[in-house]
C-alpha cells in the first residue's frame, strides 16, 4: 500500500516544552487514519506541521511522496483540504461567499459550491451570515471548505466538535464514505476513542507528543484479547499450584489472570486447584475495553 | 502561474471586504479635516488670501498631519483583522498560493482604498470651497498633488500593513500611525521628509504649503516611495514565510 503521509523524526519544541517528539507517522493511501490522543497531546501541532503551517524543530514530513518544503508546498496544498483547530470563516460574509473565497484561492469552478453544500447539508443556510451560524453549522461549513476541489488528502482536526449527536453520526458516515466515493485519504484526529473506533481503519495514538501505537484498528482490538479470571479462597496456594502445573498467570487485585486457553485446560486447572484444597469462588472470561487498552499503553498517565 | 495566483488572490480580497464596516471609516474620517480646515480658513480669511490655494493649506494641514496616517492604519488593521479572527490564518496559509500572494493583494487593496480616499478628499475640498464661496474650480495642480500624496501614502500603507499583520490589536497600529504622522510633521519641517515613510504623504500633498516643495525633488520622492514600499513588502513576506502560523 502506498503511503500518503510519512513523517520521520518529526519534532516540535516550544521553548523548553517538547510538543511533538520524534514522531514516525505513516498514513497509507485510501484509508481513514484515526489520530487519537488526549487534549494537548500534540495532534494539532502535528497536523499543522504536515500542512507547513508550523515549521518542525527537527525531522521531516512527506506528503504524496514529496517533502513538505517551500518548493513542494504549493503542489502538496493543491491536493489537500484541511480543517485545523476550529473552523475558519469570515463572519460578516454568507456561507456561500466564504466558499467563493476558497474556490477563488483554489482556482476551482464555483459550481462545486452547490455540491459541497449539499454534502454537508447547508444549502438552506448558504445566504445567511456565518456569524449567525451555530457552532455545528460552522463546523459543517469548515468541512465544506475542506472538501472543495475534491482533494486527495483531507486533514480534519476534531471535526465533530460542537455537533449534536445526529450531526456527529452524519459527519462520521460522511468521513467513512470519502475514501470509497472520492478516493480520498482522511487523517482525522479525536480525543474520543469510541469515535475513532467507529471511523478509522488505521489508528495512531499520541500521548505527550510521542506516538505510542500505530497499526490497523484490528491490531488495537487484538490488545483486548480475552483472559480468564480466577478468584480463590487462598491466592498464595493457588499461585503455587498453577506454577507447578507450568501455567503462566498474572496476579490482579483480587485474583489471577490466565491467558485464553481451551475449556478442557481450564477445567483441568480448576480441578487441580480444588483437589489441592483451594476453594474456587469465581471463574470468568474477561476482556479489556479500548479505554483500558489506552490506559495500558499510556501507563495510566492520561485518560481519554 | 504566479501572476494568475496573484490576480485570484486580489479577487478573493475583494470578496472579503464586501458588506464591511471599513467603508464607514472611509466616508466619515476625511470629513473631519475638511470641516476643521474650512473652519480655520473661513475664520482667518484676512490673512489667507490665495483662495483655493489657501483653503488647500488649511485642509491638508489637518488631513495629512493628523488623519491620513491613522486612516491608513485603520484600513490595514481591518484587512488583517479579517485573518486574525476566527482561525482564518489557517485558511490563508493552507491556500495553494505562493506566500507573496497573501501579502501583496492586501497591499493592492489598501492602495486602492488610499487612492479612493484621495479622490473623496478632493471632492470634499471642492464642496468646502464652494461653501466658502470660492470662484470656479480648484486649480489642476491639486489633482496632481493628490495623486502624489497617494504615492506617498503607499509607503506609509506598506509599513502599516506589516505592523497590523504582526500586531493582533486593532488600535495599536492605528496609534503608531498617528505617532508616525506627527513625527513626520517634525521630520519634514527639519528637511528629512524623504527618509520617513509618514512624511512622504505630506510632501506629496504639498500640505500646508503654497509653493511646490517637491518641484526639484520629484525623482528622489518617487525613489523614496518605491524603496519604502519594496522594503516593507519584502519584510512582510519574509515574516510570513519564516514564522509559524498562530491562528488564535
Amino acid at each position: 500500500m502506498e503511503t500518503m503521509i510519512e513523517t520521520k523524526g518529526l519534532t516540535k519544541r516550544y521553548g523548553q516544552r517538547l510538543s511533538v517528539s520524534r514522531l514516525e507517522l505513516s498514513v497509507p493511501t485510501g484509508c481513514v487514519y484515526g489520530f487519537l490522543g488526549p487534549n494537548g497531546a500534540g495532534k494539532s501541532t502535528t497536523m499543522k506541521m504536515i500542512l507547513g503551517l508550523v515549521k518542525p524543530t527537527e525531522g521531516r514530513v512527506k506528503v504524496l511522496g514529496a517533502e513538505m518544503n517551500s518548493r513542494n508546498r504549493l503542489a502538496i496544498l493543491k491536493n489537500t483540504g484541511s480543517l485545523i483547530e476550529s473552523p475558519a470563516y469570515y463572519g460578516h460574509l454568507s456561507g456561500k461567499e466564504n466558499l467563493q473565497i476558497i474556490c477563488t484561492l483554489k482556482n476551482i469552478p464555483e459550481k462545486e459550491i452547490g455540491h459541497v453544500l449539499a454534502v454537508v447539508r447547508l444549502e438552506n443556510q448558504q445566504h445567511k451570515k456565518v456569524s449567525h451560524y451555530s457552532l455545528g453549522m460552522k463546523q459543517r461549513l469548515g468541512l465544506a471548505c475542506a472538501l472543495l476541489g475534491r482533494p486527495k488528502l483531507l486533514l480534519l482536526d476534531e471535526p465533530t466538535n460542537g455537533l449534536d449527536p445526529a450531526g456527529i453520526q452524519e459527519i462520521r458516515e460522511l468521513i467513512i464514505s470519502l475514501p470509497e466515493q472520492y478516493g480520498m485519504t482522511v487523517l482525522v484526529s479525536s480525543h474520543l476513542l469510541g469515535e475513532i473506533d467507529q471511523m478509522a481503519d488505521q489508528v495512531g495514538i499520541i500521548d505527550q507528543g510521542k506516538l505510542i501505537f500505530q497499526d490497523r484498528l484490528e491490531a488495537l482490538h487484538e490488545h483486548s484479547r480475552k483472559k480468564i479470571y480466577i478468584r480463590t479462597m487462598n491466592q498464595g496456594l493457588a499461585e503455587q499450584i498453577l506454577s507447578e502445573k507450568g501455567i503462566v498467570y498474572e496476579t490482579s487485585e483480587e485474583g489471577l489472570l490466565l491467558p485464553e486457553m481451551p475449556d478442557s485446560r481450564i477445567a483441568g486447572c480448576v480441578s487441580r486447584l480444588v483437589s489441592g484444597g483451594v476453594g474456587v469462588i469465581r471463574v470468568e472470561e474477561r476482556q479489556k475495553n479500548l479505554e483500558e487498552i489506552f490506559l495500558g499503553l499510556t501507563g495510566n498517565r492520561s485518560s481519554l | 502561474m504566479g501572476e494568475l495566483a496573484l490576480l485570484r488572490c486580489v479577487r478573493a480580497e475583494k470578496i472579503k471586504i464586501r458588506h464591511s464596516m471599513v467603508w464607514l471609516f472611509f466616508l466619515i474620517v476625511p470629513v473631519l479635516p475638511a470641516i476643521m480646515g474650512t473652519g480655520n480658513y473661513m475664520m482667518n480669511r484676512e490673512v489667507l488670501q490665495s483662495e483655493w490655494y489657501s483653503l488647500w493649506t488649511q485642509h491638508t494641514l489637518f488631513y495629512s498631519n493628523f488623519f491620513y496616517g491613522p486612516l491608513i492604519g485603520i484600513y490595514c488593521s481591518y484587512l488583517w483583522r479579517l485573518e486574525h479572527l476566527n482561525y482564518n490564518w489557517n485558511h490563508c496559509m493552507t491556500a495553494p498560493v505562493p506566500v507573496e500572494c497573501i501579502f501583496l493583494p492586501k497591499l493592492v487593496q489598501v492602495f486602492k482604498m488610499t487612492f479612493l480616499t484621495q479622490l473623496w478628499t478632493w471632492f470634499l475640498y471642492f464642496l468646502c470651497g464652494k461653501y466658502a464661496g470660492l470662484p470656479g474650480l480648484p486649480p489642476i495642480n491639486m489633482l496632481f498633488w493628490l495623486i502624489r500624496g497617494a504615492c506617498g501614502g503607499m509607503a506609509a500603507a506598506s509599513l502599516q500593513l506589516v505592523l497590523s499583520m504582526k500586531i493582533r490589536s486593532f488600535a495599536l497600529p492605528v496609534g503608531i500611525g498617528l505617532a508616525g504622522s506627527i513625527g513626520g510633521l517634525l521630520l519634514s519641517n527639519g528637511g528629512f521628509g524623504l527618509f520617513w515613510p509618514y512624511s512622504l504623504m505630506m510632501l506629496g500633498m504639498n500640505a500646508n504649503k503654497y509653493d511646490d516643495v517637491l518641484s526639484s525633488q520629484l525623482v528622489q520622492f518617487a525613489l523614496s516611495c518605491a524603496v519604502f514600499v519594496s522594503l516593507f513588502s519584502y519584510m512582510g513576506i519574509r515574516m510570513l514565510k519564516r514564522q509559524d502560523v498562530k491562528a488564535a
